[in-house]
């Protein structure tokens, strides 16, 4: 009994012990669905009638145009998210840095509000801003440029604007707050010494702060390609449902709701949720060994 | 930093303790309150599905107790009704019911992840005609109704059961024959000059909408097309006698009543007779809007829109009548039924039979069918309501009183050409098509329709 | 402390050149556009909430003001009205807080032995935490449904809360916090005869407490916005979150939208209060715990 409490509290077990919730959280939450999804993968799931068919679910989503049209969505936003929410917010956040910059705690918080705002009061603050009827917001916006209304949400481009629009107004300052951390941990005495040899900002910026922003960089990418392609309320929300004109509002993860809950196809949609999972592994584990997260991981 | 970290978990722990405290009185209680009156027209006194109250619970404590899910308010109040009235003639069969209403889409999600589980579903739920089949495949889920429906069957339309029905078993039971007729404004025809009654084909009514458009000046519009419903589509089909799956349940959607249809529709929308529908449909906020501001004076929509009249739009009194639709050859049926709810009977129920005999006897029996009318303003599925005159002539009803036509006058005129369209599993695919992609790109776009449907023909067999 | 190392423009260090300060009144002007165009929506969203509901999805939110249409029938409606506004407020409170303290608790243990100690499996282990960062969880969510089901933890809090305990990227967080910090601190314990979690709750514990704000506020918005998964776990409508009531607000055969816009906006309220309190923190924590190279 000794023995055992001593073996438990020694600097051997130590950190087993606490590691354990996440082997536990792990095994029940994350792998054991996941087995279970690749086996519906293959399967014809309908109320008592379960059946093996091999790779057809597959077979099937190489012609679903549906399908096809929603990886190409997620894939556009996740570029577009990609493109918007990284460097503006790096910007900013020199900006921000700089000691020129008044009531910094008030614009922080200002820009970070959004973020604490669920997607759901969101999406509808937007739907209603982005009606096409001609009283709305967006339309009475560029009325005075002297345009016409136009049906903001039936079109891909506008209703991409819309989407991007949510996507920059909720997470650039969240983004910003995570370079500004990083911009903390660069030794100011680089900057110095840059100025001495005579550096201007722009230089700086290049030399120095891109460089050394890296780290910072890549969390940011990671989380980044995860949330774009993972992208579904957003979308649900703007078009009050899962259904939007022509398909250009569909996601992968809303295909993946709208078979597997809305039309009862279990295995089909775990298909897609597994084709979802290989996209969004493959992209982040190339881009962060491209980065050499893991080597430095393992000094 | 320690205390003020703890400070903030002790303040989030008191706040939230003060809201129990507080709301813990204010837990849902029985009844419909009538909510939000002082902006709505209470003084209509028409307003009855003006609350937020999502659950209700009705009948004795110690009756049987059922679980109920729908997805309109106004059938929640329906059944509680109908309830009051079953406790009363069935003093050994008590019931007590919990009524919880869900929106449209989630109801519909959380009864499939019932039944794909196994587990979780309520004994009683109404499923929307559209969503139906995708209930029906497999080993359907639902207590076969056949038994509780006999007593009832030789005076209900026959094609409405079939609708909910499986390998001979019947899974649902509707409320209404959802029979389609012409809404007209009279008031702003009438200042047109235009005699809606004179609209016989849809030649007619084209006609009837250059002539609007004159003298209107383009501000009115006869009508508005929908690029996110089927009706105009399922009213074609029923003149023609045409059906876009086949016997067999597979899709055939490159049919001419549907191409006839779109190419008319992209006619009166090039000339400047109609608009796009705003929102997608005229059963939208919006499309009240539209109706209520006196842009459109037409439009086709099952009986059940009626009530959506006297909600939305009830200052409109003596304004609209009812009227058989336009057809494009004369001899052709007026009419085609459309939407429903087909209400369930879930056998994960331990008390199946009592919510089934319950279920018909509300929906189905005579006093039933009768509130169905007077509560909901559906057409009735019982046909001998439709000629009892003490109902159809009744001047105090608010239905009656609403429109300027007697509805049950167009009910009973084209009682015989009231067109099917079946309901199989490819239909949710099919409507999704129409609804997402087809119509869109034919209105909005100007897309031509045989293109459309050619593509949305193939993808639609992949997916058969 | 505050570091100044700005791209910027200056050169003379002692005060404002006259370069300066027209640097600076324009990069305050600069953020001040930002952050007129950032609030720009909810000073609408809090306007709209003064008007007819019905209005608003009629018409969609209109840039006009009219003062006279302006009521505080909606609010008085939210405060006073039968509905079950304060019911989901109260379940959104509960889950929050519940889920943000055992998670919080949780994350850090598990960040501890991620990074305070050295053994063989650790990398890997980390590998997993990453690998479970990257994988979006609406892919589990179905079978997760099933489990649930199984577990008997459906129509549960516990059912909503458990899958997201150890969040993956809140492990992170506390990983990337600790091991910047000094093990020797762990020695020193050791030697002073501290047990090994002894050492790890009451010297380490005190000094990770800005990231333990960071991610509160964090993990804190996560469960009070979380809606996917709340939905399809909880089956009674008198446990529903503010998320999923709002939301089934927005059947088109309800009229409800009165409330939905004067309780969308009161939902924003807690939330920002406690950012508010602990904003200092929260950047702080952030900073501190941001990722190193």
């Amino acid at each position: 009994m000794e023995k055992l409490k001593k073996l438990l509290y020694s600097q051997k077990a130590a950190p087993y012990i606490l590691v354990l919730p996440f082997i536990l959280s792990f095994a029940f939450f994350w792998i054991y669905p996941l087995f279970s999804t690749v086996k519906m993968s293959f399967q014809s799931i309908l109320p008592g009638e379960v059946e093996w068919i091999g790779l057809k679910n597959y077979s099937k989503l190489l012609k679903d145009t549906a399908f096809h049209t929603a990886i190409r969505n997620s894939f556009e936003y996740m570029i577009w998210t990609l493109v918007l929410l990284i460097p503006f917010p790096m910007i900013y956040a020199c900006f921000m840095d700089s000691r020129l910059v008044k009531l910094k705690g008030l614009y922080k918080a200002l820009l970070y509000l959004p973020a604490l705002t669920s997607v759901v009061v969101a999406g509808t603050i937007f739907r209603l801003m982005f009606s096409e009827m001609e009283g709305s917001q967006m339309n009475q916006f560029i009325s005075w440029f002297g345009l016409e209304p136009i049906k903001w949400l039936k079109v891909k481009s506008t209703s991409y604007f819309a989407l991007l629009t949510i996507a920059c107004w909720r997470w650039t300052g969240v983004n910003m707050l995570y370079f500004l951390a990083g911009l903390k941990n660069i030794d100011s005495g680089l900057y110095e010494s840059a100025e001495i040899d005579g550096a201007n900002g722009l230089k700086k910026f290049i030399y120095i702060t891109m460089p050394l922003l890296k780290p910072t960089t890549i969390y940011v990418l990671t989380i980044s390609v995860y949330a774009g392609l993972a992208m579904f309320l957003e979308s649900f929300m703007l078009w009050n449902g899962n259904s939007s004109p022509n398909n250009i509002g569909l996601t992968i993860v809303g295909y993946l709701y709208r078979r597997g809950i809305e039309k009862n196809q279990l295995g089909y949609a775990s298909a897609v949720g597994l084709v979802l999972l290989v996209i969004a592994l493959s992209i982040n584990v190339i881009q962060l060994f491209m980065n050499g997260t893991f080597k430095k991981e393992g000094k | 930093m320690k205390r003020n970290l703890f400070s903030l978990l002790l303040c989030f722990v008191l706040a939230a303790s003060l809201l129990i405290g507080c709301s813990s009185d204010k837990t849902p209680a029985t009844g419909t309150g009538s909510a939000s009156q002082d902006q709505e027209t209470s003084e209509t006194g028409t307003q009855e599905e003006a609350t937020a109250e999502a659950i209700t619970t009705a009948g004795p404590e110690d009756g049987t107790h059922l679980e109920m899910w729908t997805f309109v308010e106004l059938h929640s109040d329906f059944y509680a009704e109908m309830l009051e009235q079953w406790n009363k003639d069935n003093p050994d069969k008590q019931l007590n019911i919990t009524f919880t209403t869900y929106p449209y889409a989630d109801m519909h999600n959380k009864l499939m992840l019932a039944i794909q589980s196994g587990s979780g579903a309520p004994d009683l739920c109404d499923i929307e005609i559209g969503q139906f089949p995708n209930f029906l495949q497999g080993e359907v889920q639902f207590r076969p109704l056949n038994d509780v429906i006999e007593p009832y069957k030789k005076d209900i339309v026959q094609s409405r059961l079939d609708l909910y029905s499986k390998d001979g078993n019947y899974y649902g039971i509707d409320f209404h024959v959802g029979a389609t007729v012409m809404f007209y404004n009279t008031k702003i025809l009438n200042q047109y000059g235009i005699d809606y009654t004179k609209i016989k084909t849809w030649d007619d009514f084209t006609a009837a909408g250059e002539q609007l458009k004159e003298a209107g000046g383009g501000k009115v519009y006869m009508t508005s097309v929908d690029t996110g419903g089927t009706d105009w589509l399922w009213l074609a089909m029923a003149e023609y006698g045409e059906d876009y799956t086949t016997d067999d349940g597979a899709p055939d959607i490159e049919i001419d009543s549907i191409k006839n249809m779109i190419t008319m529709q992209q006619g009166w929308l090039n000339d400047g007779i109609a608009m796009i529908s705003p929102g997608g449909q005229v059963d939208m906020e919006e499309g009240f809007a539209n109706i209520s501001d006196g842009n459109i004076v037409a439009f086709p929509k099952a009986m059940w829109f009626m009530s959506r009249f006297l909600n939305y739009m009830p200052e409109m009194t003596d304004t609209w009548a009812i009227a058989p639709c336009p057809v494009f050859e004369e001899g052709q049926p007026r009419s085609v039924g459309i939407g429903g709810t087909g209400t369930v009977v879930s056998n994960q129920s331990p008390n199946a039979d009592l919510a089934a005999q319950f279920l018909a006897w509300a929906k189905l029996s005579y006093d039933g069918e009768v509130k169905i009318w007077e509560n909901l303003g559906f057409d009735p599925l019982n046909t001998t309501i439709w000629s009892d005159e003490t109902i159809t002539k009744d001047p105090n009803n608010k239905y009656i009183s609403y429109f300027v036509t007697n509805p049950f006058d167009t009910l009973n005129e084209i009682k015989d050409e009231i067109g099917k369209i079946k309901v199989g599993t490819i239909n949710p695919a099919i409507s999704e098509q129409f609804n997402l992609t087809i119509l869109n790109n034919c209105f909005e776009n100007g897309a031509d329709a045989e293109d459309e449907l050619a593509t949305a023909q193939d993808e639609l067999e992949i997916e058969y | 402390m505050e570091r100044v190392h700005n791209i910027s423009f200056e050169k003379n260090k002692m005060g404002m050149t006259a370069k300066n300060r027209i640097a600076s009144a324009i990069l305050t002007a600069f953020f001040t556009v930002l952050g007129i165009v950032v609030v720009f929506p909810f000073v609408t969203a809090v306007l709209a909430s003064f008007r007819p509901g019905q209005e608003l999805i009629r018409y969609g939110l209109s840039i006009k003001l009219d003062f006279s249409e302006m009521t505080f029938n909606n609010y008085k409606y939210l405060f006073t009205g039968e509905h079950s506004y304060f019911v989901w407020f109260k379940n959104s409170m509960v889950l929050t807080v519940i889920s943000v303290v055992l998670t919080l608790i949780i994350c850090y243990f598990v960040a501890y032995g991620l990074s305070m100690y050295d053994y063989k499996l650790k990398n890997l282990l980390f590998f997993l935490v990453i690998a479970t960062m990257m994988v979006p969880f609406e892919i589990l969510m179905l079978p997760l449904y099933q489990e649930m089901i199984d577990l008997k933890l459906i129509n549960t809090t516990a059912g909503v809360i458990l899958p997201g305990l150890c969040g993956a990227s809140t492990i992170f967080f506390f990983r990337q916090y600790m091991i910047g910090l000094p093990r020797e601190l762990l020695d020193a314990g050791r030697i002073d005869g501290a047990t090994e979690f002894g050492i790890c709750i009451r010297i380490m514990l005190p000094i990770t407490k800005p990231a333990f704000a960071a991610m509160a506020i964090l993990s804190g918005m996560g469960a009070w916005n979380s809606m996917l998964w709340p939905l399809l776990v909880y089956r009674d409508a008198d446990k529903f979150t503010l998320p999923i009531g709002l939301n089934t607000l927005l059947t088109p055969y309800g009229n409800n939208y009165d409330l939905l816009i004067a309780g969308s906006c009161f939902a924003i309220l807690p939330i920002f209060i406690l950012f508010l309190c602990f904003q200092s923190y929260f950047i702080d924590g952030m900073t501190a715990g941001a990722v190193k190279g």
